[in-house]
């Protein structure tokens, strides 16, 4: 495979690697790759790759979580390195991100866990990270409410919003934000009723966001809307993949 | 020209199809019937059916939902038959694994003419086929050693022979009728005996261990086989014992 070294100027709108600003990276999953996990899933996107793998619902709650819900413990493992602060905080975005998605009610009592481990990163971690934890609850039939896809956009100086940031622009930009938005489900009916429009409003939900750096309030809704637009791309992907 | 029918008479495009968490199989302002009987994978929220999981999405009339798929855990279901291995022994009942998030309790009088006099001394490890009698999800699920008119029907402790686990999918396909080609092809050859738990184990026993550990490799190959894969896989195994 030959890299190109393209030179960016003033006011090239081309990325590092030659994407336009709203041009993801090639995503790939592959569920079921463990063979011993209950559910499993590995997602790329570009070179960044996460494994995922769910066991359970096991029987029996830790210490201090609610018995009347199904709990969930995440285990977010570096490629290289002990677990740190930044991967304490990634296991609790992930937490809150599936405690969101995942029906507590349906399995009280009991423990679900959720490892991730991080096979190469070249930016974009969290909402790749993010993405396989979905597929591989999927794969494991742990029942759910909706699929939360995410996706990272980059701010940079001149206002620009970059999709799916790799790592050297991740270390460029002013501002950076993830998302995890619901995907968009499909109705049975081929004309959504007069009736189900109050539904409307709860589709496309925003299930989590972080920002890191400052950023206008107008920015982030730019970055929002651009990142709204890629995940029902990425929810396209994701039904295809579940196909085969 | 669209012709516009009467919303009860518009059919379900999502029938057959692969459905994912969140989307809605039913608006229940649109129905005609009264009665509608979900099954795995399907939840209300409000007036709409959403699926929960991801698979297939059946129907039989008239109104019967429910998702179909495959997955390596099983979520108990009252009825269904399971193969479960004995962990514990309490005074009252006997502890059970039957792959679910929960573990079974299986009472020792629950079998054909079971007194206090005559309970069966199950050993921790003991592979046990029972039926599943009542299974929710705040509950420990209960099985028992009868069929639901206290018949003994087959069930019980299952002796030699050789367990595997499968995914709760290739359970349902050897389960199905008519006989799946797998089983056919080689029940035409060698004589075993087979024991298929919905929870996704299967137990196998024959007069022989190469016919035991044949008819479990077909199995567990024959997953996403189709037909006539499957004949033809079983034949070329069978020709490497000469049958």
């Amino acid at each position: 495979m030959t890299h190109e070294l393209v030179m960016v100027e003033e006011g090239d709108d081309k990325r590092v690697d030659g994407r336009t600003p709203n041009q993801m990276r090639p995503l790939s999953c592959s569920r079921n790759v463990l063979h011993r996990a209950h559910g499993s899933a590995r997602w790329s996107q570009g070179e960044t790759s996460v494994l995922a793998s769910v066991y359970g619902p096991k029987s029996g709650t830790r210490k201090g979580e609610n018995p009347e819900k199904a709990s969930i413990e995440v285990i977010w493992k570096p490629r290289t390195g002990q677990i740190g602060k930044t991967e304490k905080e990634y296991e609790m975005i992930l937490k809150g991100t599936l405690q969101n998605i995942i029906i507590l009610t349906e399995n009280p009592n009991t423990t679900t866990s959720v490892t991730l481990q991080v096979m190469s990163d070249d930016g974009s971690l969290l909402s790749c990270g993010i993405n396989a934890a979905c597929a591989a609850l999927l794969d494991a039939g742990v029942q759910l409410k909706q699929l939360a896809i995410a996706i990272c956009c980059g701010l940079t100086n001149d206002g620009t919003v970059l999709l799916d940031p790799s790592k050297i622009e991740e270390t460029k930009v002013r501002a950076f934000a993830c998302f995890a938005i619901t995907n968009s489900p499909l109705s049975a009916l081929s004309e959504v009723t007069p009736g189900s429009d109050k539904g409307k409003s709860l589709e496309n939900g925003i299930v989590t966001s972080i920002t890191y750096g400052s950023m206008q309030e107008s920015d982030f809704f730019h970055c929002l809307e651009r990142g709204r637009a890629a995940t029902s791309r990425i929810s396209e992907f994701l039904r295809k993949n579940l196909k085969s | 020209m669209e012709v516009k029918s009467t919303p009860s008479q518009q059919p379900n495009l999502l029938i057959d199809q692969a459905i994912v968490p969140g989307d809605v199989v039913l608006h229940l302002s649109n129905i005609s019937t009264n009665k509608i009987k979900l099954g795995l994978g399907l939840r209300q929220d409000a007036d709409t059916i959403k699926a929960t999981n991801m698979g297939l999405l059946k129907h039989s009339r008239p109104n019967k939902y429910w998702v179909e798929s495959s997955t390596k855990r099983y979520i108990p279901t009252a009825g269904d038959a399971v193969l479960g291995i004995v962990i514990d022994s309490k005074p009252d009942n006997f502890v059970l694994d039957i792959k679910g998030p929960n573990l079974a309790f299986l009472p020792v009088l629950a079998f054909e003419g079971g007194t206090r006099k005559n309970i069966p001394k199950y050993e921790v490890g003991t592979l046990v086929y029972v039926r599943v009698v009542k299974a929710n999800k705040i509950m420990n699920p209960e099985v028992a050693c009868t069929d639901a008119n206290g018949k003994s029907a087959e069930f019980g402790s299952l002796k030699d022979g050789y367990m595997f686990e499968t995914s709760t999918g290739l359970s349902q396909m050897l389960l199905s009728s008519p006989t799946c080609p797998v089983l056919d092809a080689l029940g035409k050859k060698l004589s075993f005996e087979l024991a298929v738990g919905l929870n996704g184990r299967v137990w196998v026993d024959a007069s022989s261990p190469e016919a035991v550990v044949l008819v479990s490799n077909s199995i567990m190959n024959s997953e996403f086989l189709s037909d006539t894969q499957q004949k033809i896989m079983v034949k070329t195994l069978l020709k490497k014992i000469e049958l």
